[in-house]
């Protein structure tokens, strides 16, 4: 190892000017390059130097060592690589192993290098490059070639030893930049679409796979095209798309014109429609053109009041008003006094409300059962208006109102305590049995019948004794002690619709706020009658007029005293008797909001705060 | 070593399997790959060659690349001239050094040349690809292409064995590789010293593979082309 180690001495020493690159300035050959062309043999070549002259011809030497021969011999071969180089055949090349060559010039090494054969592979170009005709286009316009080559001949690619990479060029005679195409590892490779009418030019080159360093270019081959036919290849009809764009625009502008400003207003109408302008339903557009900015509002206004009067928080009270379209209908005092008046045909009329269609699209709406007071106030309005199936409803909502009676006992202590809790717990309550049917309706109003005791006097709900064919429902008329369950029994087959389940559950709803009075008072009372003379109207008693006298007659046993004339029909809220109000003050307590909420009644009390 | 042990009786198995299946079916040229999984298939020598010839070529440019790498990265201006003076681990292998040497050696001895090379790098792969992570301020490049060498190293030696057994039915008992003692260069705390190690070890991975590649060719044309590629 003692060479090595001198020799990395030496390479130490030069090898900033081994590996720079820097030009000699002393003028001292120098190594260019070393190269093998095939991995079997390499030859290194170097620069004369600049005063070359100055020196004996012979006064350059190169020697190598490799790491087997641990010693520095002369070069083999000075002349068949050329001047200035060192040809090293087979028998002196070792691939994968380390050369190290030096320079002497008299006697001094001016240059070194060290390398492996396997990294200085670059084959020499390939040879019989020639190309041949593979077909022709239909046109006589464009060909199909395929151009072949040979490996160069020093490479012994057949026994595998060497795997060469290529790539070829080509391009029109006349142009001055070649273009590639990608490498191959085949020996030929086809070129699609030549001109017939052009020539071209293709060259090749070779390098090993693996490596970077490519190869000489082979010799340029020119690729010519025999005349076919000498018939004039016309060139591409060259579509004259100026000139069309041109009469285009122009023809299309004249058009434009002619239309913009003739006078045929269909065409432009068609062209050029004109702007809607704007609508609103049942406003008479002309209005608006003519500017009577009074009718319109007015016709607004019209539906704004009324929805207002809807969503009014009095709006029982008010909705009566609506019904009867009857302004003077506020002045004259509370509802109480109404209903305790002999004009109950007024009442009647009042609660016979017309304009079914906006209360009862209301009503179906699906969540009624939510404590939304809105949609419970507009039922409630409308269920004013009696329907045959809301009686059918109501006399159910009795019946189950019996039934509730019985359970009353046991919330005594809830309701008096937590109204609003007791509303949403009886609500659901009797809800189930409403829907599961009548059986438990009659049930409940078995059981209220059993129980007629201080109402007897009083007929705060009617009884349903018929149904007319023309849908009016036949009351009986104010009686006590009317035994039976003739609302349960009577109709038990009136299907009611889904507005009637509407109803029903509104009622019910209201019922539950009843109820709670109901509870109050443990006896039951018995079912009121309506007056036959109700047939007439579209009238309904809802359970809240029924339960809601009873809860009223609950706080005492008395009911609500028969002196005071009672009118036909109840509405829960103007529920009578002054004294049977069971929404007294003093019996419960009054949470004013959630009372008005939960069922859209109010009591005699908030009445009068209400009304003025 | 119990490891490889256990790893060759693996591909020992295997290569008994295949050789029952090209034992059994002597007249298929060329089949397709395994499409019944391998248990149930044979791989033809023209696809296995075909592969093998990939992948050498596959760990050749990593390496060279890898070389290159940190040839430009650590070595330069160093006088990292080393590979004159260290020798590699695999120098002790008889491998042919020219065209004529490589023409006269028997195929067979080539062969379990290329599995003796390949195994002996086994070893020094792994621990390259632990060293330079370690290696402070170390290159994606560098790292990435360490363990793809190490992986492509380990389907190469496999698909090497699978060949040797199909060439060589009733293959012989394996020749002791080389075994890489350069573990301790690599972990030295002298930086120059190791980084020195690291190049040696470099260098020496891009001679093996060339020489894996190029004994990979030549027997392909020997063996599938007859000397005809």
């Amino acid at each position: 190892m003692d060479l090595w180690q001198l020799l990395l001495t030496l390479a130490v020493a030069g090898s900033s000017d081994a590996f720079s690159g820097s030009e000699d300035s002393s003028g001292n050959p120098k190594f260019t390059k070393c190269r093998s062309p095939e991995l079997e043999t390499f030859s290194c070549h170097w620069t004369d130097g600049a005063n070359h002259s100055l020196q004996s011809p012979g006064s350059v030497q190169m020697f190598y060592i490799r790491r087997d021969i641990q010693e520095w011999k002369e070069c083999p071969d000075y002349v068949s690589a050329g001047e200035n180089s060192c040809y090293f055949n087979s028998s002196y090349t070792s691939v994968w192993t380390p050369y190290c060559i030096k320079l002497t010039s008299n006697g001094g090494i001016v240059d070194h290098k060290c390398f492996s054969v396997e990294d200085i592979v670059q084959p020499d170009p390939p040879v019989g490059l020639n190309w041949t005709l593979l077909n022709i286009s239909l046109t006589e316009i464009h060909a199909d070639i395929l151009v072949k080559w040979e490996p160069p001949p020093n490479t012994d690619v057949k026994m595998g030893w060497i795997i060469l990479e290529y790539e070829l060029h080509y391009k029109e005679l006349n142009e001055t930049q070649w273009k590639m195409m990608d490498p191959l590892m085949v020996t030929s490779v086809p070129m699609y679409s030549l001109r017939l009418d052009k020539e071209y030019e293709v060259r090749v080159r070779t390098r090993q796979r693996n490596t970077e360093k490519y190869g000489k270019f082979s010799e340029v081959l020119l690729i010519t095209f025999p005349q076919m036919n000498p018939s004039a290849c016309e060139e591409d009809f060259q579509f004259p798309w100026f000139l069309i764009i041109i009469f285009g625009i122009l023809g299309l502008a004249v058009t434009l014109f002619l239309l913009i400003f003739s006078k045929q207003q269909r065409i432009k109408m068609l062209i050029l429609p004109p702007v809607p302008v704007p609508k609103i339903k049942g406003i008479d557009p002309d209005l608006l053109k003519e500017g009577k900015l009074e009718e319109v509002n007015t016709i607004l206004a019209i539906h704004d009041n009324y929805k207002h009067e809807f969503y009014n928080d009095d709006s029982w009270v008010e909705f009566i008003e609506l019904d009867i379209d009857d302004p003077d209908e506020k002045t004259e005092g509370s509802d109480t006094d109404r209903l305790l008046s002999n004009d109950h045909e007024k009442s009647l009329n009042i609660f016979g409300a017309k304009d079914d269609d906006s209360g009862r699209t209301s009503c179906y709406e699906p969540d009624i059962l939510e404590a939304d007071f809105h949609v419970s106030d507009m039922c409630d309005g409308t269920s004013e208006v009696a329907q045959p199936q809301r009686l059918k409803g109501e006399a159910d909502i009795s019946c189950l109102d019996q039934k509730n009676q019985n359970n009353s006992p046991s919330n005594d202590a809830a309701p008096a305590s937590q109204q609003p809790s007791v509303i949403l717990v009886e609500e659901n309550k009797p809800r189930p049995l409403l829907i599961g049917g009548t059986e438990s309706t009659h049930q409940a109003v078995h059981t209220q019948l059993s129980n007629p005791s201080s109402l007897a006097n009083i007929d705060f709900y009617a009884q349903v004794s018929d149904i007319t064919p023309a849908g009016n429902v036949v009351l009986s008329p104010g009686q006590k002690n009317k035994t039976g369950n003739p609302q349960c029994d009577t109709h038990p087959e009136v299907v009611t619709p889904c507005q009637a389940n509407f109803i029903v559950d509104n009622a019910y709803f209201c019922e539950v706020d009843a109820k709670k009075y109901i509870a109050l008072a443990p006896h039951v009372e018995a079912e009121s009658h309506v007056e036959p003379s109700f047939n007439q109207e579209d009238i309904y008693t809802t359970t809240e007029s029924l339960t809601t006298t009873a809860g009223r007659s609950g706080t005492a046993e008395h009911v609500p005293s028969s002196e005071i004339p009672v009118p036909d029909y109840t509405s829960i809220h103007i529920v009578q008797s002054p004294q049977g109000l069971v929404l007294n003050a003093t019996a419960l307590p009054l949470p004013d909001k959630e009372f008005l909420s939960s069922c859209g009644y109010v009591s005699t009390d908030q009445l009068n705060k209400i009304m003025p | 070593m119990d490891s490889k042990g256990s790893s060759q009786k693996g591909s020992r198995l295997l290569l008994l399997l295949v050789v029952s299946n090209l034992l059994l079916c002597q007249g298929v040229v060329s089949t397709p790959v395994c499409p019944n999984g391998p248990g149930n298939c044979q791989v033809s020598l023209r696809d296995l060659f075909d592969r093998a010839v990939m992948v050498s070529h596959y760990i050749h440019d990593l390496s060279s690349e890898m070389f290159n790498e940190f040839d430009k990265r650590y070595a330069q201006g160093k006088g990292f001239i080393t590979m004159a003076l260290n020798s590699c681990h695999t120098s002790s292998l008889p491998t042919p050094e020219d065209k004529e040497q490589a023409q006269q050696t028997h195929h067979e001895v080539l062969m379990s040349l290329i599995l003796g090379l390949l195994r002996s790098w086994n070893d020094p792969l792994y621990h390259l690809v632990t060293e330079v992570r370690g290696m402070k301020g170390a290159p994606d490049a560098i790292l990435s292409r360490a363990i793809e060498i190490e992986e492509e190293n380990k389907r190469l030696l496999e698909g090497m064995e699978m060949i040797f057994g199909q060439v060589i039915p009733g293959a012989k008992e394996t020749e002791p590789y080389p075994v890489w003692s350069g573990l301790p260069s690599l972990q030295t705390k002298d930086e120059d010293a190791r980084y020195s190690a690291f190049y040696n070890l470099l260098h020496c991975l891009r001679r093996d593979s060339s020489k894996i590649d190029t004994y990979l060719k030549l027997l392909n044309c020997r063996i599938i082309y007859n000397n005809n590629c």
